[in-house]
């Protein structure tokens, strides 16, 4: 591995605005420290300025205020240097599908300056990897999505980087080729030597993946810490109850009583927080006994990180783009 | 400018596993030699058309030029579709000049137009085009095109950075290729042209690029110029120049496309 100056954090941020014009603020403010060797994912909805940060850290675009390093290097002054210890792919897919597969990661090798030898043995390597050995000598516009993915991921690989940044790595694609995209990058963790940043919209990814979780919302950085630590900070387990007849007065006695932390009355849907969900099961049913409401459907949920997400963006994570087809929804509660 | 050249070699790779390009951009410059050419020839006083066949001779230079401006057209339109994939983005994030993204476009541009440029030349021989015996003068001549590729590949890729519509581009672009080649000595000598027509051509670089090449690398060129030619020196000073101003406006729009 390259002695990078000082042993401090693999990415690091501070007070990073990007505007554009006087009217958009793209980023705002964002503070960011990720350690190396971690998986750090960046959540939040579309529009909510992960692209422009990964912009930013990756040197394609200027901050207008603050600044940034990538291992310890300032991406607007030693841009030439943080490029040479990255690896990037973007949110759409970035390929020059007349090549084929092998001549794709060549060509990338021999941009970066490496050596024949070298990149000949790093090509077959990570197309191994990547298990696109049988497709290697094919045109990459002949590949599937999902290939083409891989032949990406492959080719930002291919430099051996010290940051791998990956934006909506899995966007787009089927639940099969999401898991395998997962594995290799468990894989990279698991081999050391590579600090992992990556932008998604989905949850299950985030949770799947990320050892740290920064949850971004009209670029601000609203929250940070481990999947785990976060749910748990949700405290509550979430009771769901959907029911007919007199709700108010079934709302007013669950409140009242000592264990119930919160209670959220939706137009269908009850949510009553509550200390531990399959304990008190029995007694929030029990409280619409002898009641004029009755209890059609009943149910307990651990928070997952959408309930984190809502709660301090105060928004759900749901696709709002139009224009991409969904295989599936971000994970919802 | 490792980084240059290993861009040029990807582009004629894959300019080599699609030779449709090239012949998509080389139908026209021959249609002009084959019919526009057949077409003159018979309007031609019989003292001229002698055994060779004159007026191929003398337009030919013209269309080679208008084949390395197709190439440089080309050129631009790889920029733009490498500009709206994102590929160019992959350029940006590697740790390469940014200047050799362009001279890797351009260089690349430049090496298809010569392929075209000298196919075209061989169909026009073909055709009964005389050169003359002088292969020193043959090299310069394809220089001088050269030259006038990368001034002309310059505009395209300056314009190819500002727009994010090919269907644009190829309309902005194309009003430049028939004024370019009517408002020239392509096709006719500026002796017979009236005042005003001479002096726009005389500010076209298509006019110095052929009348250069006619003198360098065809014989005969005063047969049908009607003329004096243009002094050689003023062709190579402007095409240099015009080179220069194509570059500088790429590079440029580049910048400002990139920021």
């Amino acid at each position: 591995m390259n002695e990078r100056p000082g042993n401090g954090p693999a990415i690091e941020a501070r007070g990073l605005v990007k505007r554009y014009g006087d009217e958009v603020v793209a980023v705002d403010g964002v503070d960011l420290s990720i350690p190396t060797n971690r998986i750090y994912g960046l959540l939040g909805p579309n529009g909510a300025g992960k692209t422009t940060m990964i912009s930013i850290l990756t040197t394609l675009l200027e901050p207008t205020a603050g600044e940034a390093k990538v291992v310890g290097l300032d991406v607007v002054k030693q841009a030439s240097d943080v490029r040479q210890r990255i690896g990037v792919t973007f949110q759409e897919m970035v390929l020059d599908d007349e090549l084929t597969g092998r001549q794709v990661l060549d060509y990338h090798g021999r941009l970066y300056r490496m050596g024949k030898a070298e990149r000949k043995a790093r090509t077959e390597e990570l197309l191994a990897l990547v298990e696109l050995v049988q497709a290697a000598e094919r045109q990459a516009k002949t590949y599937s999505g999902g290939m083409k993915r891989r032949l990406e991921l492959a080719r930002a690989l291919m430099t051996t980087p010290e940051v791998l940044f990956l934006d909506e790595p899995t966007l787009g694609l089927d639940p099969r080729t999401r898991a395998r995209i997962w594995d290799y990058l468990r894989d990279l963790r698991e081999e050391g030597g590579t600090t992992l940043l990556l932008t998604t919209h989905y949850m299950d990814e985030a949770e799947e993946l990320a050892d740290t979780v920064g949850i971004i919302d009209r670029g601000k950085l609203v929250a940070e810490g481990l999947p785990q630590e976060l749910i748990e900070q949700m405290g509550a387990d979430t009771i769901h109850v959907i029911g007919d007849g007199e709700r108010d007065e079934f709302v007013e006695k669950v409140r009242t009583l000592p264990f119930v932390q919160t209670v959220d009355v939706g137009r269908t849907v009850i949510q009553i927080g509550v200390d531990s969900g399959s304990k008190r099961l029995v007694e929030i049913i029990s409280q619409a006994t002898g009641s004029a409401f009755t209890v059609e459907d009943i149910r307990v949920s651990k928070p997952s990180l959408g309930d984190v997400f809502l709660k301090y963006t105060g928004r759900r994570l749901r696709d709002t783009d139009g224009n991409r087809t969904q295989h599936r929804m971000p994970l919802m509660s | 400018m490792a980084a240059a050249a290993t861009l040029w070699s990807k582009q004629m790779r894959k300019f080599l596993a699609n030779p449709e390009e090239m012949f998509g951009l080389m139908i026209q410059p021959i249609l002009w030699v084959v019919l526009f050419g057949a077409g003159m020839k018979r309007m031609l006083p019989a003292d001229m058309a002698g055994s060779e066949d004159p007026y191929v001779t003398f337009m030919l230079p013209g269309i080679v030029v208008l084949s390395a401006l197709g190439g440089a057209i080309g050129g631009g339109s790889v920029w733009l579709t490498e500009r709206l994939r994102g590929i160019v983005k992959g350029y940006l994030v590697a740790p390469i000049p940014r200047l050799s993204i362009l001279m890797g476009n351009a260089l690349s541009t430049m090496t298809k137009s010569m392929f075209q440029a000298i196919i075209v030349l061989m169909v026009g021989v073909l055709l009964g085009a005389k050169l003359n015996a002088n292969p020193l003068g043959w090299l310069g001549g394809l220089v001088l095109v050269a030259g006038f590729g990368l001034g002309f590949s310059g505009i395209a890729l300056a314009m190819a950075s500002q727009t994010d519509n090919p269907g644009a581009y190829h309309a902005m672009i194309m009003v430049f290729n028939l004024p370019l080649l009517f408002l020239s000595n392509a096709l006719y000598p500026l002796a017979t042209m009236p005042t005003w027509m001479r002096i726009g051509s005389l500010l076209n670089p298509v006019t110095h690029t052929t009348d250069g090449l006619r003198q360098m690398m065809f014989r005969d060129p005063s047969a049908l110029a009607g003329s004096d030619p243009l002094p050689l020196w003023l062709c190579w000073v402007a095409v240099l120049a015009f080179a220069a101003l194509g570059m500088c406006l790429a590079y440029a729009a580049f910048r400002k496309s990139i920021n």
